[in-house]
């Protein structure tokens, strides 16, 4: 399995521990990463500017149409753009022809056939493989937190059922973790609204997070880097940890090949 | 006082002067930006940030590399060996002649690596980089290529010349009888390539005699001119004695003026890269990912450092973005460049209001850092700059909005100019089909997480998304665009996924920011 590989703006400065982790599992499961250069996803800008925002992300999907292979990131908010720019752009023929223009002065093809995985589908459709990969059973309770983006709006998304979604769970399960149900696993994290309304946005964050160490979990886990930086802010209440940090230790993996800290492994308990 | 010393004295005084001003901003602008925060001591990696400009480490591309490989390697020997003789060469070498050899055949040498590392900059510059280039780049072409190209013809000239053979022979050999200068003419100009205006013997005894001559007189002074292989194959130009005379001294000129205007210029834009840029990796210490913690100077050197290489520009993450908006200062190398005016208090309000929209629409995905030649910690100055900008009231198009209250601007966006704005009838928020569906049943606000964080709604977000929908249905959408419940958004899109009538209620929140993001930009004189 080959993937255009598409990390996102924030990993590289920001949480290079998401890239590291995502890059370690993909290479202990064999899935080969190619690493063009892409852009932005388009996502920040969407709240300025639909074209630039819709021109951002179906200028990446080109690219990975033209090397011949879906694209993968580890990023629901930029997973979900991409999705929301083909939708667009197949409901809007005037949209349509302005960026096939754009496209066209870099030569680039027009995305047909290449698809948009998140890196929990990628996963997920290779389950079972994952779970007899699974070296050190994770003894942990884990409070799923999905992530907005890629849920919502399901026709758009096309991520998992938005009401009763079960593909986090299903994975965290096959790392020998126990998920748990618990209140606010569907909400928002804030973080679209740091910088912009950093009272409602801390508000958020604090909601969700007592709802997860209210349900007893030992850590709450993300999938995105947006709600792993905005959950990581928080000291104290709850590690909020990124799963394919969780899947690699699993995996056998080291931790310092994981991006974490000796220090920040308190939440893996007695292990 | 002369054209030398006068020309040299004011270059030289333009240059010191020029370049204590341009270090005196590295304090104020990086003091400028650094704000209230405390910087602790950092270890600096010296070697690392040494052998990044020794060896070019960080300079990409094989043209580029290359092309400054060959410049450094051709120019540095010639600044010092050539250009500065009297102080260097001279007090160092007892037995230097400019025109003995190995000096004068070094020249030509290290003139013609020069020459060859500037055309592929040129190359470089004009096939990759043209679009991103302005008047100092090519005048930094200019006049090192002018040096080089001049130095050559003003030694081909100095060859032919028969009025410099002339003085030379006055002040060396003034004993000379007639039928001696015929000699020694007959063999300048048979082996040295001299040109003469009168006729000369070419018998072989003559040569000979003028060859003796030549050993006694001259040669202690002159290695053959054939040592000079550039110049001197530049000699065969067809160019009579008198035009030769009168080109050598235009040439001496043009050349000791352009070399004079050089270092003038030196503290002017990028003029001072080879400089500012060493400078800057030094400090840099081989770091490749942003500090947190640079010191005032240091920020400042950075933002001074800039090669204008264009790097960062033709691999920013949002190129794409600047392709549809248009704004310069969305890609870094000009955002770079109006970072440096703004803190110098040089931009008018409407290019401070570029200069934040461009700053806020930086992503901080680190790729400029990582690709800058320069080693400029690119990723430091936009993360503070743009905390600058917003606690100066630049804070983005959000940071306008909340200037105002929903009223101000429901007021403001009914009003003729602005109202027009977006007025094309094609969008969610203006077609009856979008909210056909609406019941007004409250679901949308229902499910809500802003409106549920908030203990009273109508003070923190002026009107919930139902409400919204409701005006929106009634063809008042001057009353939304300023509300706080648009603007404070999480799109986290529940709202539009649990309607049971399928009103796009997220997507035409979007849409009605995107609204006011292009109505501010009219506003503010930006588009």
């Amino acid at each position: 399995m080959t993937y255009a590989y598409f990390p996102g703006c924030k990993i590289p400065h920001h949480l290079p521990e998401h890239g590291q982790s995502v890059e370690a599992v993909c290479a202990r499961l064999g899935i080969a990463l190619l690493k063009p250069e892409f852009a932005c996803c388009g996502y920040p800008i969407r709240h300025e500017n639909r074209d630039a925002s819709v021109y951002s992300a179906l200028r990446n999907l080109a690219m990975a149409e033209s090397l011949g292979h879906d694209l993968m990131t580890p990023c629901k908010c930029c997973y979900g753009n991409f999705q929301q720019a083909r939708h667009q752009t197949g409901n809007d023929e005037k949209l349509k022809s302005r960026m096939r223009n754009l496209l066209d002065e870099e030569g680039l093809p027009w995305p047909e056939a290449v698809r948009v995985r998140h890196f929990l589908q990628v996963l997920d459709a290779e389950r079972d493989a994952v779970a007899a990969a699974v070296a050190h059973p994770l003894e942990l309770k884990v409070a799923c937190h999905y992530g907005c983006h890629a849920l919502r709006p399901e026709n758009i998304t096309h991520f998992d059922d938005p009401l009763a979604p079960t593909i986090f769970e299903r994975l965290i399960a096959a790392t020998g973790a126990t998920p748990l149900n618990w209140e606010l696993r569907l909400e928002c994290c804030g973080y679209p609204l740091r910088g912009r309304d950093e009272r409602i946005s801390d508000l958020l964050m604090a909601k969700k997070l007592v709802s997860a160490q209210a349900s007893g979990a030992d850590v709450l886990a993300t999938a995105c880097t947006y709600c792993q930086l905005q959950f990581g802010r928080d000291e104290g209440r709850i590690p909020a940890v990124l799963f394919s940090q969780m899947l690699g230790l699993a995996l056998g993996l080291a931790p310092g090949d994981l991006g974490l800290a000796d220090a920040a492994l308190s939440w893996l308990g007695k292990e | 006082m002369d054209f030398f010393s006068i020309g040299l004295a004011l270059a030289c005084l333009s240059a010191v002067c020029g370049t204590i001003l341009r270090v005196r901003k590295w304090f104020t602008r990086g003091k400028a930006m650094a704000g209230s925060t405390h910087h602790g001591p950092r270890s600096l990696r010296w070697a690392a940030g040494l052998a990044d400009l020794i060896l070019l480490r960080r300079t990409r591309g094989g043209l580029r590399r290359r092309g400054h490989a060959l410049l450094i390697l051709g120019f540095l020997p010639l600044l010092f060996l050539h250009a500065m003789d009297g102080v260097v060469t001279r007090p160092l070498f007892a037995a230097y002649e400019p025109t003995l050899d190995p000096w004068q055949f070094l020249r030509n040498l290290f003139g013609l690596v020069s020459l060859a590392g500037l055309a592929l900059l040129l190359w470089n510059r004009t096939a990759r980089l043209r679009p991103l280039s302005a008047a100092q780049d090519w005048a930094l072409l200019a006049v090192v290529g002018g040096i080089l190209v001049s130095g050559f013809f003003l030694e081909s000239l100095k060859i032919m010349s028969e009025a410099d053979f002339t003085r030379m022979a006055d002040d060396y050999f003034p004993e000379a009888e007639s039928g001696e200068l015929l000699a020694l003419k007959a063999y300048w100009a048979a082996e040295n390539g001299a040109r003469f205006s009168v006729f000369l013997p070419t018998a072989p005894e003559m040569l000979e005699q003028g060859a003796e001559l030549h050993e006694d007189r001259c040669a202690g002074c002159h290695s053959p001119t054939s040592s000079a292989f550039v110049s001197r194959s530049m000699a065969a130009l067809p160019l009579s004695p008198a035009m030769a005379d009168r080109g050598r001294a235009a040439f001496w000129y043009l050349h000791v003026g352009l070399a004079f205007l050089g270092l003038s210029l030196l503290p002017w834009g990028k003029f001072l890269h080879p400089l500012s840029t060493g400078a800057n990796l030094l400090v840099r210490g081989g770091s490749r990912n942003s500090q947190a913690q640079n010191p005032p100077p240091a920020r400042g050197l950075g933002l001074d450092a800039c090669t204008r290489c264009g790097q960062c520009s033709l691999h920013c993450s949002v190129a794409p973005i600047h392709t549809v908006m248009g704004n310069a200062d969305i890609l870094p190398m000009d955002k770079l460049s109006d970072l440096r005016r703004h803190l110098d208090a040089r931009l008018s309000p409407v290019e401070t209001g570029i200069l934040a929209e461009g700053s806020h629409i930086c992503t901080e995905c680190l790729r400029c850092t990582e690709f800058c030649s320069a080693g400029i910690d690119l990723q430091d100055l936009w993360m503070t700059s743009k905390q600058m900008l917003s606690k100066a009231g630049r804070a983005g198009v959000d940071g306008e909005i909340r200037k105002s209250t929903a009223g101000e601007w429901a007021r403001e966006f009914a009003s003729g100019r602005l109202g027009a704005i977006g007025g094309t009838g094609a969008g969610l928020a203006d077609q009856a089909e979008s909210f056909w569906g609406c019941v007004q049943c409250t679901t949308c606000t229902g499910v809500c997480p802003v409106v549920a964080v908030s203990e009273d709604p109508s003070r923190d977000l002026d009107l919930t998304p139902q409400q919204i929908m409701n005006l929106l249905r009634m063809g008042l959408k001057s009353q939304t665009l300023g509300a706080r419940m648009v603007w404070s958004c999480a799109t986290c899109y529940k709202c539009q996924e649990h309607c049971p009538q399928d009103v796009p209620v997220a997507d035409i929140l979007y849409e009605l920011r995107q609204l006011g993001a292009e109505v501010l930009r009219e506003k503010e004189g930006r588009s």
